[in-house]
């Protein structure tokens, strides 16, 4: 199923991975069995992989419940 | 102009539309977390009879009620030492920072989740990088490192680019200029007032900045980056290209910078922000071209969120169009142009600290000044204290004081200034947010 960007536009190839990338991310930081290195690390690359998708204008949420 | 040009081409160039459809996505999610999570907001909305779904269109933005800086700092005292605002507690902070305190005044304190402060620094990469700063540059930044916010976002700024940086903290002035040679630097980050204080310790040393490696300088933290005869001093005592950028600790980072097209104003980051313009005494907005109080909302900032902050912050919008280089992004024509409250009125004249700073740079023997208001009896006085390069002579000083003078009488309605000359040294020196204005006309004899 093709995605949208927030401005309701077809999303690219790249966008797309991105997303699926910091979908991933996020789900990860959501465990409760990681350990404080692999906590730490995948909160720094769900916060970069944020802002690309917020500049991007493909989401904009908070992620302060996932500790970010 | 090549996507190159731009940090995030996607937005940068959205058309005015499409650019207030993201808008008004974002004001959306931001307005539904302020209503779920912050106690200032669930009572302001209340209070107001808002609720985020009455928001249809972005004319429906002025039905929220505005912020102000006395609210914000009545909930701190409510509820210290955050306030009301924040939507969490210290716990799901990284960050504490604090403003400047240059007023006097209790400062406000902010906190930042990680993913906050990751966006302050995206915030500077669009700035940096639409100046022309790339990832071969070697930065130095010239700032303190402590809780004020300042230029902490830029060095992240710096390094997400891929830029060599280097974090030119607490040390002396001379030993800034020494590094800054020796390390090589071709871009320079610091206030306006600390870029011509760098460049006159430069000259005490010996050292042509002119002919170094510093192509560009990045400024920030007073309005005088965009007054074009500061702004030309700079350039030409650097030899390099000087870009204006502004910010504040309330957003934790810039919402304007100057891109490299340097179209004489600063554009606006209108895919994280939305910036209003009122008239300070109405509230009602202004339109282009017209000077009025800027009132800030922000999508960043997630812990505390920032909706239609009032910033006393004066300045004029203008067109995307009045810039060649592409972006959709609206700019304010002159950077900040001052606060509303800071003209001053001298004998029935008003008289803005910009345009006084406007003549003085035209002087480029002037190292230091100070506008000084005093009264006695019934008479308002005004002084310009100027402190000269030692080398300037008695007899040049004496010419150059009636130049000054004269220059600034005809500015201001025949205006009366008393120029009178400070001894070397004499006159505070500014690293942060120079404060060159002093009235003394409401302090008590004696006081």
């Amino acid at each position: 199923m093709p995605t949208t960007d927030l401005l309701g536009r077809p999303t690219t190839e790249a966008e797309d991975e991105l997303l699926e990338l910091y979908r991933r991310c996020k789900a990860l930081l959501a465990r409760d069995d990681l350990a404080p290195c692999a906590r730490a690390g995948a909160r720094v690359a769900t916060v970069g992989l944020w802002n690309a998708v917020n500049d991007l204008a493909l989401e904009h949420e908070q992620l302060l419940d996932l500790g970010a | 102009m090549g996507a190159g040009e731009y940090w995030n081409p996607k937005t940068e160039t959205l058309g005015r539309d499409e650019l207030a459809a993201l808008q008004l996505a974002k004001l959306h999610r931001m307005c539904d977390w302020a209503a779920a999570r912050s106690p200032f907001y669930q009572r302001s909305f209340r209070e107001a009879g808002f609720d985020p779904s009455q928001l249809r269109s972005l004319d429906d933005l002025r039905r929220l009620p505005m912020l102000t800086r006395d609210e914000w700092m009545a909930s701190q005292g409510e509820q210290p030492p955050f306030g009301l605002l924040p939507v969490a507690g210290r716990e799901a902070a990284i960050r504490w920072h604090t403003t400047s305190g240059t007023t006097g005044r209790e400062p406000i304190r902010v906190l930042d989740t990680a993913k906050d402060w990751a966006w302050q620094a995206e915030m500077w990469c669009y700035g940096l990088w639409g100046f022309g700063v790339r990832p071969a540059d070697t930065a130095y930044v010239a700032f303190g490192y402590g809780s004020f916010i300042g230029f902490w976002g830029l060095h992240y700024g710096m390094e997400k680019m891929g830029v060599l940086n280097v974090p030119g903290g607490a040390q002396t002035t001379e030993g800034r200029v020494r590094q800054l040679v020796d390390f090589g630097a071709t871009v320079v980050a610091s206030t306006p007032t600390y870029a011509l204080r760098l460049a006159q310790e430069a000259e005490r040393l010996g050292v042509d900045l002119a002919t170094g490696g510093v192509k560009r300088l990045i400024l920030s933290g007073e309005p005088a980056g965009s007054i074009p005869q500061t702004k030309a001093l700079i350039e030409r005592l650097w030899g390099a290209r000087a870009g204006d950028t502004a910010g504040m600790t309330e957003i934790g980072t810039i919402m304007i910078f100057e891109c490299s097209h340097q179209p004489g104003g600063t554009h606006i980051i209108e895919d994280h922000f939305i910036e209003e313009v009122v008239d300070p005494a109405s509230d009602e907005p202004v339109g282009y071209g017209e000077a009025g109080e800027r009132v800030v909302t922000s999508f960043g900032r997630g812990i505390i969120p920032l909706l239609r902050y009032r910033t006393a912050d004066l300045v004029t919008k203008v067109p995307a169009s009045r810039c060649a280089c592409g972006r959709g992004f609206d700019l304010y024509e002159g950077g900040i142009l001052g606060r509303v409250d800071d003209m001053k009125l001298v004998r029935g004249t008003n008289v803005y600290p910009r345009a006084v700073e406007g003549i003085v740079r035209e002087f480029p023997a002037v190292e230091e000044f100070q506008l000084l208001l005093t009264r006695e009896g019934h008479f308002d006085r005004i002084a310009l204290r100027v402190e000269p390069a030692p080398e300037v002579t008695d007899q040049a000083w004496a010419d150059m004081a009636e130049r000054l003078a004269k220059a600034l009488a005809e500015a201001h309605e025949g205006l009366r200034f008393e120029v009178e000359r400070a001894q070397a040294g004499e006159l505070p020196r500014f690293e942060l947010k120079a404060r060159r204005t002093v009235d003394r006309r409401d302090t008590p004899i004696g006081g």
